[in-house]
């Protein structure tokens, strides 16, 4: 399957700052995939990249084979892109966003765009500007449907929409991308969203990658262990398989990717006295906390 | 697609542009209300001597309303782009980026000229009543600088708002300032002649300096 989006050594500062050195990230053909990551972990930086609104300081962002800095107009019309809070032309009326956009896109559908807009309780001549968040929402949706890309990169796409507006927003856009075999490059600070909507994962912490790779196998692989300490001055961060620990008193949760049997293992042969070891079932959102820490 | 870029700038100027018309058209309305009330109280002599001994522009009061067509319709057509930074949108278009920023503003140079000539024509038709073609060409000389004082302030409010650093807007505003107190500064009837090709030029060349700002955005200043 080859890569719709791909990354290479990108490295990026603001200022002395270092966002991150030497990224590499790639999106496969026909995948969702959800950035995953801390405020300030470089995720709108990423998207900004990718959409050529941010010079990176080394490294290229290739979408389709084209840097992204440069993408031409025929590349560009195959991205469908959602910025941060669902920003639409507020000074139009549904109508005529639909009648501006329609003017760029030769596959443009507006069937979709008009269903979605079905369900919304808005007058014909009313300005996007005095929509709900919610609708908005709908509005930057239902467009990049009709434009019908063939990949979607989506900013944030969960910032202030209400539990029904986010469930309709992702239930539609899993639909669609599976149906029509679309590409997803998306990001969302609700994790529990993201865990109905990807195939693949990408964790980023200050600086780096933490994960890249299929949602299954990261849920699979990446556990969390529970037990209580004898002795609490027991260090076990320093240790390679210890990914984190989050230790309250002597009550330890500690993630890693080995199994349960290395875990033991390593407790029973170091002589470190423990009770109470039970592996702990985890949903995405727990994952992704015991993987960057939860500060 | 220059169907629809023209109708999202006419949906966002469209008011703003018939409303500096009539503000125009009533501005204009008043100078030649000033000038019949010259002629009904000071009798032709004093009024021509006013204008020929005394340096006086009868046409004086509409000094600043092109000016302020450029500012209107420069603030109306690119602040809602920087609102949430939606000019994001507009270069996703797919679209070479330069070219549809020029779509936009060649869409608000030709609707601020129709306004414009609207205005002058409005302006030459009202000063043929009282005054020879000679006064009239002057006149016009005259009022020329101004016109172009307008784009000049329309190019500037482009280069302004796409700006995304504050301190550079602001350094942008202190030269735009400065040059476009060059196109009104002298009060003489028709002492801008010589200069006009000139001016002219500059303002043509000012026409490209939103690109700059555009290019700023996309590096990713902030």
């Amino acid at each position: 399957m080859s890569n719709v989006i791909e990354c290479n050594n990108l490295t990026h500062y603001y200022g002395k700052k270092m966002v991150y050195e030497n990224l590499n990230i790639h999106v496969r053909d026909g995948s969702i995939l959800g950035l995953l990551g801390k405020n300030g972990a470089g995720k709108t930086t990423t998207i900004n990249i990718l959409n050529g609104f941010l010079q990176p300081r080394s490294g290229e962002c290739l979408i389709y084979g084209e840097n992204s800095q440069h993408l031409t107009p025929a590349t560009k019309a195959r991205i469908g892109f959602l910025i941060e809070g669902h920003i639409q032309y507020a000074f139009m009326n549904i109508h005529q966003i639909e009648k501006f956009y329609s003017g760029f896109y030769a596959n443009w559908r507006p069937a979709p765009y008009w269903e979605l807009m079905s369900k919304l309780k808005v007058s014909p001549k009313q300005k996007i500007s005095t929509m709900s968040c919610g609708q908005r929402s709908q509005v930057a949706l239902g467009l990049i449907l009709a434009q019908n890309p063939d990949l979607l990169i989506l900013d944030d796409f969960s910032m202030g929409l209400d539990p029904g507006y986010r469930r309709l927003f992702i239930d539609y856009l899993r639909e669609y991308a599976k149906s029509e075999n679309k590409t997803i490059f998306t990001t969302s600070h609700i994790i529990q969203d993201m865990e109905r909507l990807i195939d693949d994962v990408l964790i980023m912490d200050y600086n780096r990658v933490l994960a890249q790779c299929p949602i299954s196998e990261f849920m699979t692989s990446f556990k969390r262990f529970d037990f209580e300490l004898e002795n609490d001055k027991v260090n076990l961060k320093k240790e390679l398989f210890v990914k984190n620990l989050e230790m309250v008193k002597n009550k330890v949760e500690l993630y890693t990717y080995e199994s349960k049997d290395f875990v033991e293992k390593f407790l029973e042969n170091n002589g470190i006295v423990h009770k109470g070891f039970k592996q702990v079932k985890m949903e995405l959102e727990d994952a992704f906390i015991g993987l960057t820490g939860k500060y | 697609m220059w169907k629809s870029i023209v109708y999202k700038e006419w949906i966002k100027i469209r008011w703003f542009l018939v409303g500096f018309t009539i503000l125009g058209m009533l501005g204009l309305g008043y100078v030649f209300l000033k000038v019949q009330r010259g002629f009904t109280f000071n009798g032709g002599t004093g009024f021509w001597y006013n204008i020929l001994f005394m340096g006086m522009q009868f046409f004086g009061y509409f000094k600043y309303i092109p000016l302020l067509g450029g500012l209107i319709i420069g603030i109306a057509q690119y602040f809602p782009e920087t609102v949430n930074k939606r000019i994001k949108l507009t270069f996703h278009l797919p679209l070479n980026e330069n070219k549809v920023l020029l779509m936009m503003h060649i869409f608000g140079i030709v609707s601020l000229l129709a306004s414009y000539l609207l205005l002058l024509l409005a302006f030459i038709s009202l000063s043929s009543i009282y005054f020879p073609s000679q006064m009239i060409i002057e006149s016009v000389i005259s009022v020329f600088p101004w016109f172009l004082a307008g784009f000049a302030a329309y190019f500037f409010v482009a280069l302004i708002v796409l700006e995304p650093v504050w301190m550079y807007r602001f350094f942008y505003a202190l030269v735009a300032g400065f040059f476009v107190t060059i196109y009104i500064k002298s009060p003489v009837i028709a002492a801008y002649g010589p200069a006009i090709p000139g001016l002219s030029l500059l303002t043509i060349l000012l026409s490209v300096a939103l690109l700059f700002s555009a290019y700023r955005f996309r590096k990713g200043e902030m």
